[in-house]
């Protein structure tokens, strides 16, 4: 399969936040997140959280009455991706319209809202908010992204075929550009997750992330199978479920982009691999 | 450009609130079979709406030893076991390494949360409550061990699985896919809906000028891929096209013209590789929602144009309730059994006419008929808009 070029990436990290500190109770800070500053280092937003174990993103502030009840997931999913503009230096117009395909990846950010709904603890929470759609649904209407479209729940595997669904869809011809976003978030389940720890690879690292993909002219190889490999960017710097290989593509970057690129990741014992041709090509100038 | 591969459906399974099986659930759609009740198995005294599409009890499988006490896991398996009964799938007949298992669901597996949060402490409940963890319980039911993929498109969840499960064939990454739905109905999801005043206290009307709203219902709907050159024996027809689009509108409301609706059509034609007048019947989303029935009208009069007149338009919403993640490959595998059997089932419980919905939607009773391809339209919360073009065998 034809590789597509990559024209732009945002990230927000917990992990580069930074802050494993113990602190008061999580709803103390909710709001009060700073504005996001951008690429290429992307500034995370700074957030103190009451388990060390969890590299957290604050909640954004994003003006508007829109935005008055948007769940964390969304707002963090719209500042991932105006982090990718910012990196690709080109404004929003640029992917807006019907050909501009948007591929969404969790495998638990829903998890927070789903719980506040269950719970009742914020009371007025939407319930349309609970879905896992609604998280691209909001980068839609911010952004005028109405082109195809998929939704894929689970973790760095599934992550990986997103990008090889994308690269589908421009060989097809099907959209101009594809993005493929990636949101995951822990802490409001912070005491669920620790229930299951051996399961996981702790810190667990919030994670939002955007990648901005075109018609390239490499090649792109998928693969996935049974075992139990783990990805190398999970080993280095925590769990991040579905967000990992978008994490590990960023650092790959931060080095130069050595090809070749291979990016890889394992979910519930499927280890997934995407191998990016030498010819790996980062597109230039106006998406539009 | 070389032809694209064509995939096949060759067997199916479901269980649904009005059968729980293929047999079962296409007699009660001829028949007008109603499958709504009293919600029995979650509490609901407290909310507006008590009724909804509820599977009573699911017979299918006397034994339930090794499967997960996680009633999503349980209609998807029940399914699979339909379809295995059907295609003589289990044990599997092919390299468990090449066969796939793609589904979709608005909730995945959600009650368990909610089991886990009101303090069960069992010990697959909050693992169980991910939302993919349904789709990986009937992968090792199966005991398949190739790609296992969640899809979540909200409603539209169904016909998304379809299409990744024809991509995972034409990519040769398997070489059988089970595909299709699944949503249970669990107080969270009931809760939800009557909060949001979208359920009905009267019967489920698609398209009738007295609609007031929809009924929620719980179902698993399976099908099993496989390329057409590799399909031995009968099959149900070929999944020909899919389309998506996003409304980017509103989170829960649909876009007031459907213009989602109407791109993701035109792409499922494009796809296909055929046009509006190529299309002999459709299945359409059909919620008896306000907004719904009339936005749909309106964007299938613009994406087949004149055909939209001619041909007959129905929804199943009415017999068994919105099945959410299962709707679109419920509807799906009834556009095929209507090629099939030469009857298309009939729009339950529209009475009276709309004026904005004016096209012919199977009023009455099931119409002999015999289409050949066929269109099923899906749309659900965050303006998911999804499209199928399927062709009879």
């Amino acid at each position: 399969m034809r590789a597509p070029a990559i024209r732009a990436l945002g990230v927000l990290s917990g992990a580069e936040s930074a802050t494993r500190a113990t602190s008061p109770a999580r709803s103390a800070d909710r709001g009060s997140a700073g504005a996001i500053s951008g690429p290429p280092q992307m500034k995370s937003l700074k957030k103190e959280t009451v388990d060390p174990r969890i590299l957290t993103l604050a909640r954004p502030d994003r003006p508007g009455d829109r935005f008055r009840r948007a769940t964390r997931e969304c707002l963090l999913a719209l500042a991932a991706v105006d982090a990718m503009l910012e990196d690709g230096k080109t404004s929003r117009e640029a992917i807006a319209g019907e050909r501009t395909a948007l591929l969404y990846v969790t495998a638990a950010a829903y998890g927070a809202s789903n719980r506040e709904f269950i719970e009742r603890r914020g009371g007025v929470m939407h319930f349309a908010y609970t879905a896992p759609a609604v998280v691209p649904a909001e980068v839609a209407i911010e952004f005028g992204v109405v082109g195809a479209y998929g939704i894929l729940i689970g973790g760095a595997p599934a992550t990986l075929r997103a990008v090889e669904q994308a690269a589908r869809l421009l060989e097809a011809g099907t959209c101009d550009r594809a993005l493929v976003l990636v949101v995951e978030i822990f802490e409001e389940c912070a005491d669920l997750y620790a229930r299951h720890r051996r399961f996981y690879r702790w810190p667990l690292v919030e994670t939002a992330a955007c990648l901005w993909l075109e018609r390239g002219a490499g090649v792109l190889a998928f693969e996935s199978a049974r075992g139990g490999r783990r990805g190398r960017g999970a080993a280095r710097e925590g769990e991040r479920f579905a967000a990992g290989p978008l994490a590990d593509l960023r650092d790959w970057r931060a080095r130069g982009s050595p090809g070749p690129l291979e990016l890889s990741g394992q979910w519930r014992g499927e280890y997934a691999r995407l191998h990016w041709s030498p010819e790996i090509s980062h597109a230039r100038g106006s998406a539009a | 450009m070389a032809a694209r591969e064509r995939v096949v459906l060759t067997a199916a399974g479901v269980v649904t609130p009005i059968g729980q099986d293929l047999e079962a659930f296409w007699s009660s759609l001829v028949t007008g079979a109603s499958g709504i009740s009293q919600i029995e198995r979650v509490p609901v005294a407290d909310l507006r709406v008590q009724r909804g599409g509820e599977v009573k009890k699911l017979g299918r499988i006397k034994d339930w030893r090794g499967v997960p006490d996680c009633r999503a896991s349980r209609l998807l398996i029940a399914a699979a076991d339909d379809l295995c009964s059907q295609a003589a799938f289990r044990p599997l007949p092919l390299d468990p390494a090449r066969v796939g298992v793609v589904v979709g669901t608005a909730l995945g597996g959600v009650e368990e949360g909610e089991k886990a949060l009101a303090g069960d402490r069992g010990r697959r409940r909050l693992p169980d409550a991910l939302y993919d963890a349904p789709g990986w319980n009937l992968a090792r039911w199966l005991g398949a061990r190739g790609p296992v993929i969640t899809v979540s498109t909200a409603c539209a969840s169904g016909a998304t699985a379809l299409a990744v499960g024809a991509d995972l064939l034409r990519s040769g990454e398997a070489d059988a896919v089970v595909a299709g739905g699944y949503d249970a109905l669990s107080r969270f999801v009931l809760r939800g809906f009557d909060a949001l005043r979208s359920l009905t206290r009267d019967e489920v009307r698609p398209f009738d000028r007295r609609r007031s709203g929809l009924l929620l219902g719980e179902a698993g709907a399976l099908g099993l891929l496989v390329r057409e050159r590799d399909a031995r024996g009968p099959r149900l027809g070929t999944v020909l096209g899919y389309g998506s689009a996003s409304d980017g509108f509103h989170i829960a409301a649909p876009e007031p013209e459907g213009r989602g609706l109407e791109r993701a059509v035109r792409a499922a034609l494009a796809d296909a590789g055929v046009s509006a007048t190529d299309i002999d019947l459709v299945s359409a989303h059909g919620t008896a929602t306000l907004l719904n029935d009339r936005i749909e009208t309106a964007a299938l009069k613009r994406a087949l144009g004149r055909r939209a007149h001619e041909i007959p338009i129905n929804s199943i919403k009415g017999s068994l309730g919105h099945t959410m993640g299962a709707a679109a490959a419920l509807e799906a595998f009834m556009c095929l059994l209507s090629a099939q059997r030469g009857l298309i089932p009939p729009t339950l419980h529209l009475e009276e006419s709309d004026p904005e919905c004016d096209l012919d939607y199977v009023p009455g009773q099931a119409r002999a008929a015999r289409p050949r391809l066929m269109l099923s339209t899906s749309m659900g919360f965050g303006g998911c808009n999804g499209a199928l073009v399927l062709e009879a065998a």
